[in-house]
This record gives C-alpha cells, sequence and structure tokens, in this order.
C-alpha cells in the first residue's frame, strides 16, 4: 500500500509537468473531438496522431494517446443522444434510450449523466488498473478460443432481452447481422467468402460504416423523408442537469456498467463495443421497468456509457501489464511506445514505473478534466439542436463520410456506409430495430474464429468447451438463461415481454 | 444533356494527352522531387512495416528535401495497398515500403485459381531495409530442452503440438511448414488475427509454439517467460547469441526473413529510381535512424536494388516453394 502510495505520487509528479499535464488535455480534447464526430472513432484518432507524438518523450506520447482513447468514449454519447447517430461504434445502445430522451426534451440529463458515468466508470477503473493489473492480466491470457466462444454464446442469449418489440423481427436482424459478418476472406482456409472480386470485401464489413450507415445516414433519410417539419428542440437551461429521480436511477447501472465494462475490457479482443450491448441488456434484465427501454430510459443510458469508458481502460491492462495488445487500439499505443525502442513486456511496470505511474495519474486527472470539460459542453451542444435541420445534416453527412472514409482511407467503405443507410432507412420504415444487425457484425467473425480455432486445438472435439472451467461456467450460466426463458412457459406466469406488449397496447 | 458532357471529358482528355505528349520530354528532365513524395504502407499503423516506413520518411525526407508522408492503405493483409502501389502512376511520388508476404500472395491467389490483384513483377525494387529471422518461441515450462527435442516429440505425436500464427498463409505460417516440411514432422496449425493475438496464445498456454519476429518475443525472453529453440536466418542473431540456426541444426534448405523492402512501381523511370537509391543510401546511414531501428529490436539490413533483387529472388523463390507445400487448407 505504502508502495503503491509512492508510486502514486511519482505518477502525478510526471504527469503534473506542464508539458505532460497539457498532452493530457489535449488527448482529452482531441478525444473529445473525435468521439463527438460521426465515424471518426478512436482507432482512426489514434492512428492519425501516432507519428505526431514520434517526437515527443514516450510518456508524453502514451498519455496524449491513451487521452484521445479513452476521451472519444466521453464525446461518443453527443450525437447519439441529440440526433441518434452514433459518434463511435461503442455509441450505438446509446442511440436508443438517448435519443428518445432527447425527443423528450431530456437531452440535457441524458448528456450530462453519460459524463458523470463515464467519469465514475473512468476513475474507478483507474483504481483498478492500478491495483490489478498484473493478476488481471494473467487471468486475461487464460481466455483461449473456447472461453470466448461460450461467453459470446452467454452473449447472444442475453441479447433476447436487449431490444423491445417483436423477438421473430429482432432475430431476424441479429441473424442479419450475423450473415453480413460472414463476408469476407474466412480466417482458417483462406477462402474468400461473399466478396464478388472485391479486393476490400476481402476484409469483410467493418463496424463502423454499418453502424454509421445504419443509424446516421438512415436517420438523416428519415428525416428528410418527414413531411412535416421537425420541431427544433429547445431545452431550457433548468433542464441540463439530471433530477434526483434521475440520479438515483442512475447510480446502480453506473456501478454494474463500470464492473461489466472493466472485465469485458480485459478480454481480448473489440471489446468495449460488446460491453455496451452487454450493459444494455443487463440494465433492461435486472429493471423493473424493463418496458420503458426504448423510450427514454436513463439507465439505457448510464450503463452503456459507463461500460465503454470501463472498457477502455480495461482494455490497457493486459497491454501495461504483459505488454500484449489485446485489440487495434492499444496495439497501436504499444507501437507508440517501440517506436522509442520501449518494448513493453512482463517487467514492463517494474522497469518504466515513470511511464506506467505517470499514465494512470495523467488517468486521474485526464477523467477529471474529461468531466469538466463535457458538463459545460452540454450546454453548448444542446444548442446544435437549435441549427435548422437543412443547414445541420449536409455537414454532418459531409462527417460521416470523412470519418468512415478515413478509418482504412477506403472509398468501399464509404460505399457500404450508403448501402447500409438505405438499408436502414428501410428497416426503420417496416419497424425493425437496427442495433442488433450492428452487433451481428461485430460478433460474426469473433464467434466464427473462436469456434473454430477451439476446434482446431482439440482436433474437432467439442468436448473442450466443457473440460475447461472458464468456458464451463459460462455454458452453465447459458443454460440458466435457457432455463429462465422457459419457466414462464411451465409456470404459466407472464414474462416481461408480454407485459411490455400490454403497456404498449395501452399507450 | 448527357452527352454534352461526355463531349466535354473527351476534350479535355485529349487535351491532356495531348499536353502529355507534348511536355513528356520536358518532363522527364525535370528536377525530382519538386513536391512532396508518398509512401504507401499496406498495413495498419503500428505494424512492421508502419514501424519501419515512418523512422525511414523522416531520414529520407533529409536528402530529397521534400516532405515523405507515409499513407497506410490497408486492407485483405496488404493486398490493396499493394495492389494499389502497382497501378500508380510511376512518377517517383507514390512509393510502397512492403514485407516478404508480397512473394506470397500472389501464390496463394494462384492456389485458390483467382486473379491476382498485383503481380511481383509490377513492381521495381529501390532497396532492403530490415530482415529479421523468424525464432522458434516456447513457454518457459515446455519439455523441450533442444530443437532436437522438439522434432522427436513431435515424430511421437504428429498434428499434436499446436502452434499459433497470424493468419493463413501469413509469415508465422509459412515459416513454420517451411520448417515443419524440412524435419518430417506435422505441427497442428491454430490460426488467430495477428501477431499479437498469435503472441497472447502462446503466453496464455493455449498454443505450444510459435514462429515470430523477435522484437515482439525477446521481452517475454528476457522476463523469462518464453524461451528460444532455434532461428529461421542464416546467422545467429546479436540479442539472442546462444540461439543457434536452422541450418546449424542441419535444416539447410530452412530459411526465413520477415525483412520489408522499398518498392517503386515497375514503370518508373531508371533516372526516378537511381535518385531514390542514393537518398536511401545516405538515409540507412543517419545515426538517428539507425538508433531507431536497433532500440525497436529490428536492425537495419540495407541492400542496394541490385543486391536486394537477387535476395528478393531467391527468397521469393523459398516462400513459394512452401505454400506449394502447404497447398490448400482442407
Amino acid at each position: 500500500m505504502a508502495e503503491t502510495l509512492q508510486n502514486l505520487l511519482l505518477g502525478f509528479s510526471t504527469a503534473l509537468t506542464a508539458h505532460n499535464f497539457f498532452y493530457a488535455f489535449m488527448g482529452c480534447l482531441i478525444g473529445t473531438m473525435v468521439g463527438v464526430l460521426p465515424g471518426v472513432g478512436p482507432l482512426a484518432g489514434i492512428s492519425l496522431l501516432l507519428p505526431s507524438t514520434f517526437g515527443l518523450d514516450p510518456t508524453g506520447g502514451l498519455i496524449l494517446l491513451a487521452g484521445v482513447f479513452y476521451g472519444a468514449m466521453y464525446g461518443g454519447s453527443t450525437t447519439s443522444i441529440l440526433m441518434r447517430i452514433p459518434g463511435e461504434a461503442a455509441s450505438v445502445m446509446t442511440c436508443i434510450d438517448g435519443y428518445a430522451m432527447a425527443l423528450k426534451g431530456r437531452a440535457g440529463p441524458a448528456l450530462a449523466i453519460a459524463a458523470i458515468g463515464s467519469y465514475v466508470a473512468g476513475t474507478i477503473s483507474v483504481v483498478g488498473l492500478m491495483f490489478l493489473a498484473p493478476p488481471l492480466a494473467r487471468f486475461a491470457l487464460r481466455f483461449g478460443p473456447p472461453e470466448y466462444f461460450s461467453l459470446l454464446a452467454l452473449g447472444l442469449l442475453v441479447l433476447g432481452y436487449m431490444t423491445g418489440g417483436s423477438m421473430i423481427k429482432n432475430l431476424a436482424m441479429i441473424i442479419l447481422g450475423l450473415l453480413f459478418g460472414m463476408i469476407g476472406i474466412d480466417h482458417m482456409s483462406g477462402y474468400f467468402r461473399f466478396s464478388y472480386g472485391i479486393v476490400a470485401l476481402g476484409d469483410g464489413i467493418g463496424v463502423v460504416p454499418v453502424a454509421v450507415g445504419l443509424f446516421g445516414i438512415a436517420e438523416i433519410l428519415a428525416t428528410a423523408g418527414n413531411p412535416l417539419r421537425p420541431d427544433v428542440l429547445k431545452p431550457k437551461l433548468k433542464d441540463l442537469l439530471p433530477s434526483r429521480q434521475e440520479f438515483r436511477d442512475s447510480i446502480f447501472p453506473i456501478g454494474r456498467g463500470t464492473i461489466l465494462g472493466f472485465l469485458i475490457g480485459i478480454i481480448p479482443g473489440s471489446a468495449h463495443i460488446i460491453s455496451t450491448f452487454m450493459s444494455y441488456a443487463v440494465e433492461r434484465r435486472v429493471s423493473k421497468h424493463p418496458e420503458k427501454f426504448g423510450h427514454g430510459a436513463i439507465e439505457g443510458v448510464a450503463g452503456p456509457e459507463s461500460a465503454n469508458n470501463a472498457a477502455s481502460c480495461g482494455a490497457l491492462v493486459p497491454m501495461l501489464a504483459l505488454g500484449v495488445p489485446t485489440g487495434p487500439v492499444p496495439a497501436v499505443l504499444l507501437a507508440a511506445l517501440m517506436i522509442h525502442g520501449i518494448n513493453p513486456g512482463p517487467l514492463f511496470i517494474k522497469e518504466q514505473p515513470t511511464i506506467f505511474w505517470g499514465l494512470v495519474a495523467s488517468m486521474y486527472l485526464g477523467n477529471f478534466m474529461l468531466l469538466l470539460l463535457n458538463l459545460p459542453l452540454v450546454g453548448i451542444f444542446i444548442n446544435f439542436l437549435r441549427i435548422p435541420y437543412r443547414i445541420l445534416y449536409p455537414i454532418i453527412l459531409m462527417f460521416c463520410i470523412i470519418g468512415v472514409y478515413a478509418v482504412n482511407t477506403s472509398f468501399v467503405d464509404v460505399g457500404i456506409m450508403s448501402v447500409m443507410g438505405v438499408l436502414g432507412y428501410l428497416l426503420r420504415k417496416f419497424d425493425f430495430e437496427t442495433a442488433p444487425v450492428v452487433l451481428g457484425v461485430v460478433l460474426a467473425p469473433i464467434i466464427e474464429m473462436s469456434l473454430r480455432q477451439s476446434l482446431a486445438m482439440s482436433n474437432g472435439a467439442y468436448i473442450i468447451f466443457i473440460q475447461r472451467p472458464i468456458s464451463a461456467v459460462f455454458l452453465g450460466a447459458s443454460l440458466v438463461m435457457i432455463f429462465l426463458a422457459v419457466k414462464p412457459l411451465v409456470w404459466k406466469r407472464k414474462d416481461w415481454r408480454e407485459r411490455l406488449a400490454e403497456a404498449e397496447k395501452k399507450s | 444533356m448527357k452527352t454534352t458532357r461526355i463531349h466535354w471529358v473527351v476534350i479535355v482528355l485529349v487535351c491532356l494527352g495531348a499536353m502529355n505528349f507534348l511536355l513528356g520530354k520536358a518532363l522527364a528532365e525535370e528536377p525530382y522531387p519538386t513536391r512532396p513524395v508518398q509512401i504507401i504502407v499496406p498495413f495498419p499503423p503500428g505494424g512492421v512495416a508502419d514501424l519501419v516506413a515512418r523512422p525511414f520518411a523522416t531520414a529520407l525526407e533529409k536528402h530529397l528535401k521534400q516532405p515523405v508522408v507515409v499513407v497506410n492503405k490497408t486492407g485483405a493483409g496488404g493486398a490493396v495497398g499493394m495492389q494499389s502501389a502497382a497501378v500508380a502512376k510511376p512518377d517517383g511520388y507514390t512509393l510502397m515500403v512492403a514485407l516478404s508476404s508480397i512473394s506470397v500472395m500472389p501464390e496463394v491467389d494462384a492456389l485458390f485459381g483467382r486473379p491476382s490483384t498485383y503481380k511481383l513483377k509490377d513492381f521495381a525494387s529501390i532497396a532492403l531495409l530490415t530482415a529479421d529471422p523468424t525464432i522458434l518461441a516456447i513457454k518457459k515450462e515446455a519439455p523441450w530442452k533442444t530443437l532436437a527435442d522438439f522434432v522427436a516429440d513431435a515424430k511421437k505425436r504428429p498434428n499434436e503440438i499446436k502452434y499459433s500464427s497470424s493468419g493463413v498463409y501469413g509469415t508465422m505460417h509459412v515459416a513454420m511448414e517451411m520448417f515443419a516440411h524440412s524435419a518430417g514432422i506435422k505441427l497442428r496449425h491454430i490460426p488467430t488475427g495477428g501477431g499479437g493475438p498469435a503472441l497472447t496464445a502462446l503466453l496464455g498456454g493455449h498454443v505450444d509454439c510459435l514462429s515470430g519476429g523477435p522484437n515482439v518475443s525477446i521481452p517475454h525472453i528476457k522476463a523469462g517467460t518464453l524461451r528460444v529453440l532455434a532461428n529461421w536466418g542464416d546467422k545467429r542473431l546479436p540479442a539472442l547469441p546462444d540461439v543457434a540456426t536452422m541450418k546449424e541444426l542441419g535444416y539447410k534448405d530452412v530459411e526465413f526473413y520477415i525483412w520489408s523492402g522499398f518498392f517503386a512501381p515497375a514503370a518508373t523511370p531508371a533516372g526516378l529510381i537511381k535518385i531514390l537509391r542514393e537518398a536511401t543510401a545516405k538515409a540507412v546511414q543517419i545515426p538517428d535512424f539507425k538508433a531507431a531501428m536497433e532500440k525497436m529490436e529490428t536492425p537495419i539490413y540495407y541492400l542496394d536494388a541490385p543486391e536486394f533483387q537477387k535476395f528478393w529472388d531467391s527468397d521469393a523463390e523459398r516462400l513459394i516453394k512452401a505454400v506449394r507445400n502447404i497447398g490448400k487448407a482442407q
């Protein structure tokens, strides 16, 4: 404990030097902007900034880039809540209830709770990073393909709770997403699937163009097709902060989102997106009023927004403790260190205490700065809604296109986004939820890869999923989920879906 | 309306063509470079090629006296970026830093009977920048003390020892299969999504070994979590002087490098290639660049165009043979 305090002191003395403080601030500021702009996600932002850090010292460079990463999680909620356009892929879930809140004139509280939830999650996760990084990272390594597959199988079952409305429509959307996810090179054999000779499709369909297309472009199209000129929402100043009841409703979702996000974040993979879906599903499952979800439940904003922040911090755990990049963003952060001749490995924290503790301290400062930065910004962002749509939407459309193009400098991605935009528009007109499609696209490659890797490991024996303890626990939990789902059939009690249908009939 | 537009396009094109013809001679003698030069890296930021290209671009700038910009054009394991460099205007302003996988992809395409996105002949070589042999890394607790132990065990238990790779027909896969073929053993291949995940799989004990670049494994070797049985190069590595090469251990035909080279589109005029070769020869001497590469455990291994071409030809021959031996995955 004393040692940790001493280290933390060293960290703050590093992070509070004028230039490192400046880098943390710049990182958070750029991160917020990257998050706010639709399409441009943290990966694109960090990749574009990476070369500019070569001239800095390694600590400053890492502080700057990490700031962009967690700062983007703050900014991502803004356009999701105000315009139903996800600022980055991890904010797709926020669109659903955040936008519903905005329609009710509660955009201010939604933005505020997203910032507060992010702050709480970010700060608690840094504590986790500080005390638990080495043991957690070793635990994360035990997550091999079989564990990952079982976790995602459980995840898919939880998804039944994710969205309201018709179960059949939701399942159809998940399947559609999974089908999109099958496009591209088969990583186990090298065959191209459904690529129709387009080389760029060999990599499959990215999450960013799908999310921006299905939500952003579809929203713009739907607004344009609206015969009535939509009312510009003009919230009053006193409506900017959450009410006492909204605060009370958000405490537990923020707490659960933080823990869930941090744990899922540690696991190798693009976890920060999955963590938001999981958090939303969990909130809906435990809520006493699941029927409110989708119609502006603040829990549906607080949970996922906390989860993605905690996950971004969790993703740094294996990278810093073991030098293992578990996702594309940590890989770029690792490169930022390697270019300075620092090759993080299991001894990184011991050998480079200044960098590690400097980063930890900068994350405490950075999260606080982001809160200070984002709460006043709520008042400014709200004013975006005053801009007439004919001016606002073309600008957003431009940012969507630039953002999606920038991720891979690929026109094919812009094409995918456009097709998804039209598809999303049609799906909305026919009353289908589009969030499950995005999730399917995220999950399909991971589920397929982990299933086939597991079977390659066991030479085709399915027993590997039960032999490995972590995997067996997840499968056991899945069985419990199935049992819970079947229970109402046996005990003849109404499940929440039926109550939901009734509630919707009444309204 | 539409026809007039097409007319205009045709007229403009014809004018441009005529101008090109008239100016052709003058252009050839124009000084180069007069505007920023772009280096395409067909892999994402932070990858091996990117980490070589960026400090190299900075070093090159000093001699070309023009900004040298690195552009990551990723997709399909590098095929997208390599194709775009292959068809780029051969004016010396679009160049490429690519990895040894450049020789593998057309062969894999041929194997699957699909049209290749580029041919090796599409590129003119300028220089070899780095060449790291892969190393055979195993967990500290693994039972094998020497490569002979490993091979003996693999012969006893065919298809039981698992290795991870960055992906099918990727460098880590081809290197390991080249060795397995030479040693007459069969190992079980677990492809993952990249070098990082492959290393994670080994560290987590989900596979038994891998053949990967030394730079990412060295911290784990220093920390004692990984051990090394052999190296695929023709010389021992300065960073790992105790590790014998495959050749020393009796596998004469096993040689594999993850190398990075500097290329231009094939039709680039010889005069421009010469300028670029001279600038590269000077750039690799810059102490900052040298130090940066050494700190990354990816030391510079410079070969000028003629030697590089020879190196590339013999390397491509080995790789193509290895890919044919692997054949199509079941």
